[in-house]
């Protein structure tokens, strides 16, 4: 903003083949991709330039043994085992709390009265760290597969719920009017207003979700699992084998990446009739 | 002979929560005619909006009855349609979708619903916008999907709402000659409520002021202009005079 | 009326909930080992309290996490504004930042831990990676979102670019980083206690682990309650600090 001095429009250049818009989405890419280059070559090159005390040495790695590493987790096929395990985990977890979390929110949404009833608990879960729960949840559900499941479920039901509930009470009370006035039954409604309006809000919910059942599945899978992407990432920790948890790092980030992607897209596709997005959190 | 839609003795009453009660309507009586365009105009909060409602069939009055072509009104139906100030479209659905809204939960068949949408998409003069969204459009071109919509169920009362409240006076002037084209086409029974006196003159048989809340008829004025409405006549000294009887009604009810 | 009737229903659910609970062991023989009654859960609480144990085990888990979160904010803030304001480095860090953001890095905790020991600078250090993100994004999300209108009027009337940061940006951006803050006292406190079960010694983390690890549930109960309710005031308290301060804006 500082860059760009009283505009009052970015002039219409109208018959130019790059337009100011356009040139914005390149500077962007390119920027952004050049700094991240420029990051992991500082990062390859830094044990050359500086000196590495030794204590350190044993911790330090560079971008290219990473990526050996990953590399080979992959060829070999060590890596598909454990994350088959926390896959598994992930969407048996996040699948329950879409079952529990979508009816729920409707529900709440539709009845200020549940809603102020259920409203305590809610908000006392949502703003605390699942995690305070997993020894607990360890103590009940051994340690395997179902206290990871319990993780996960609780990191992702609030999101769904909560937007999942915002968006039924969004529902615009004109647009019921007007449809009501035209004979709808109280399914129509649901049908014809509160759902459609509801799906962005779902959409979002979605997302985080996502991004809170993968923290969910790392944090259970360090400290009260056998099995999994995240018991490999803490044993390797355990004896100094940086490489695999920043391997095994950039295997969780690439799966939130892709499924949060997938969902945006899924996002845009269904809300080409929205003026503009609004972000939540 | 009992007129084609008739209002006895109507009265409503809200109570919101931690307000003290609201009577919105009392005593209110008004009868209208069959195939006639009716005004009402009133001072804010007197209660032609709720009127309107009622109408629709979405409030059901405390006390006294509304009937249409002799039956008691209990809920929306099919004969009565509303056209809203604030457009109300589906921002989800496109234009044509929008249109088709009625026809849909009548359960009418794909084909016809399009077919009528097609045509009314026409009549309201946005053709070529059948796919657009809601958002894509200007308030005035909002308000013609409205009308269309409204029409769509083919209804034999069009209730409009302050329809034009929401739009510049420009936009506004040229809406309402479009208004009187269409309704010259689709001969319905208008009941349209405003705020502004030049509107109602310009486009009724009759103009109803209101009361004060708790809303009453005060008054009702036939207008002796010819039709078609020129847009000349608002300058005409009939108009003016109509215009100033009316206010003189009106002006006692004014609360600032 | 509506909002008392709301506070109200919401208490009755909760006493009839720990009624319930409360009286589910008259009816229905739960192994002591794994449940407890709130009768019990209080009993202990009070234990801990009067023992000074709980208070200790907080302050010892509240010193990485306020310090964590300070040095969030004092480099994050600054950071998210530089993103906002100046477009191509916003640009240019945003992948990066994004990335980071949506990676587990609460993956990375052991080799902290390993690397810096136990005590407070691993966990310091945790919190910060985790807390740092929140303000740079709301706070760069802020700074985008400042109405130009008002930068042009401010200029037009011939202030400088400090008079454009005083009298416009900071009022605006406020906040959002109040927001921001909200969003990072969760993942705080998610990254204290990720240090305190990885390997600790003290702290509250360290406690609800260790009274697992000898089925002491009532006192594990305890300490996950008070955690719970720390955590519900610290957010809750903030998202009520942002109505009461700006009330033109809905909290996200």
């Amino acid at each position: 903003m500082a860059d760009q001095a009283l505009d009052l429009n970015i002039g219409a250049s109208a018959g130019r083949f790059v337009t100011p818009a356009l040139r914005q989405r390149i500077e962007s890419i390119v920027l952004g991709t050049a700094t991240i280059a420029l990051l992991l070559v500082v990062w390859e090159l830094l044990p050359h330039v500086l000196p590495i005390q030794q204590g350190t040495r044993l911790f330090f790695t560079v971008p290219s043994r990473i990526f050996e590493t990953l590399w080979q987790m992959f060829a070999t096929g060590t890596i598909w085992a454990p994350l088959g395990v926390s896959a598994t985990a992930f969407a048996i977890g996040l699948a329950l709390a879409i079952a529990a979390g979508l009816p729920l929110g409707i529900l709440l949404g539709r009845s200020t009265t549940l809603n102020a009833m259920f409203d305590p608990f809610v908000t006392a879960f949502n703003a605390t760290p699942r995690l305070v729960f997993l020894p607990l949840l360890m103590l009940w559900l051994g340690i395997g597969l179902w206290s990871k499941v319990a993780v996960v479920f609780l990191g992702a039901l609030f999101p769904l719920l909560i937007n999942t509930h915002e968006g039924v009470r969004n529902a615009d009370k004109l647009l019921i009017n007007v449809v009501r006035s035209f004979g709808a039954s109280g399914w129509d409604v649901a049908r014809l207003v509160v759902i459609p309006n509801s799906l962005p809000f779902i959409m979002v919910g979605l997302r985080l979700a996502i991004g809170r059942a993968i923290l969910g599945v790392v944090v259970a899978e360090f400290f009260g699992a056998q099995n999994g992407l995240g018991v490999v990432m803490v044993r390797a920790a355990s004896s100094f084998d940086v490489n695999v948890v920043f391997a095994g790092l950039i295997v969780f980030a690439a799966l939130s990446l892709v499924m949060t992607g997938l969902v945006k897209l899924i996002e845009g596709r269904t809300s080409r009739w929205r003026p503009q997005h609004a972000e939540n959190e | 002979m009992p007129a084609y839609i008739q209002a006895r003795n109507v009265k409503l009453t809200f109570c919101p929560p931690n307000r003290a009660a609201v009577t919105a309507l009392d005593a209110f009586d008004m009868d209208v005619e069959e195939g006639e365009f009716l005004s009402i105009v009133g001072p804010s909060g007197c209660g032609k909006s709720t009127f309107l409602n009622v109408l629709l069939g979405l409030i059901k009055p405390d006390s006294g009855e509304v009937r249409i072509r002799g039956r008691r009104i209990s809920g929306p139906g099919s004969e009565r349609a509303m056209v809203f100030q604030e457009f109300g479209l589906l921002p989800w659905r496109t234009v044509q979708h929008n249109i088709e809204l009625g026809l849909e939960l009548k359960r009418t068949a794909a084909a016809k619903r399009r077919f009528v949408a097609e045509r009314l998409v026409s009549l309201v003069g946005l053709a070529g916008f059948e796919n657009h969204y809601p958002h894509e459009l200007s308030g005035g071109m909002k308000q013609r999907v409205g009308l269309a919509r409204a029409l769509a169920t083919d209804p034999d009362v069009l209730l409009m709402d302050e329809p034009f409240a929401a739009l510049d006076a420009q936009t506004r002037d040229l809406m309402q000659v479009e208004l009187l084209r269409i309704w010259r086409e689709a001969r319905k029974t208008v009941l349209f409520v405003t705020h502004q006196i030049d509107e109602a003159i310009y486009l009724s048989d009759r103009v109803l002021v209101m009361s004060k809340r708790p809303g009453r008829t005060k008054k009702i004025f036939d207008i002796k202009l010819p039709r078609p409405r020129a847009y000349e006549m608002r300058v005409a000294p009939e108009f003016n005079d109509l215009k100033l009887e009316i206010w003189n009604t009106l002006k006692d009810e004014i609360v600032i | 009326m509506q909002r008392h009737r709301n506070a109200m229903l919401g208490a009755l659910a909760v006493v009839l909930f720990l009624a319930v609970w409360q009286a589910i062991f008259l009816v229905v023989p739960l192994n002591p080992l794994f449940f407890t009654t709130p009768k019990q859960i209080a009993a202990g609480f009070i234990d801990l309290v009067e023992s000074g144990d709980l208070l200790h085990d907080l302050a010892v888990s509240a010193v990485p996490f306020g310090l964590g979160l300070l040095a969030a904010a004092i480099i994050g803030v600054p950071l998210g504004i530089l993103m906002g304001w100046r477009v191509r480095i916003g640009y240019a860090l945003d992948p990066l930042m994004t990335v980071f953001y949506a990676s587990p890095l609460v993956a990375l905790a052991p080799l902290v831990v390993i690397f810096f020991g136990v005590g407070v600078s691993g966990k310091t250090i945790i919190v910060f990676t985790l807390a740092v993100f929140p303000f740079i994004f709301n706070v760069a999300s802020g700074v985008r979102a400042v109405d130009r209108l008002l930068i042009n009027v401010v200029r037009s009337l011939g202030g400088r670019e400090w008079d454009i940061y005083l009298k416009i940006l900071f009022p605006s951006v406020l906040p959002y980083i109040v927001a921001g803050a909200r969003i990072a006292v969760g993942r705080a406190l998610i990254a204290v206690l990720v240090g305190e079960f990885f390997a600790a010694s003290e702290g509250i983390g360290y406690a609800i682990s260790r009274f697992g690890d000898i089925f002491a549930i009532d006192r594990m109960f305890a300490c996950i309650l008070t955690v719970m309710v720390i955590a519900v005031v610290l957010t809750e308290g903030i998202r009520w600090a942002e109505r009461a301060a700006f009330p033109w804006r809905a909290s996200q």
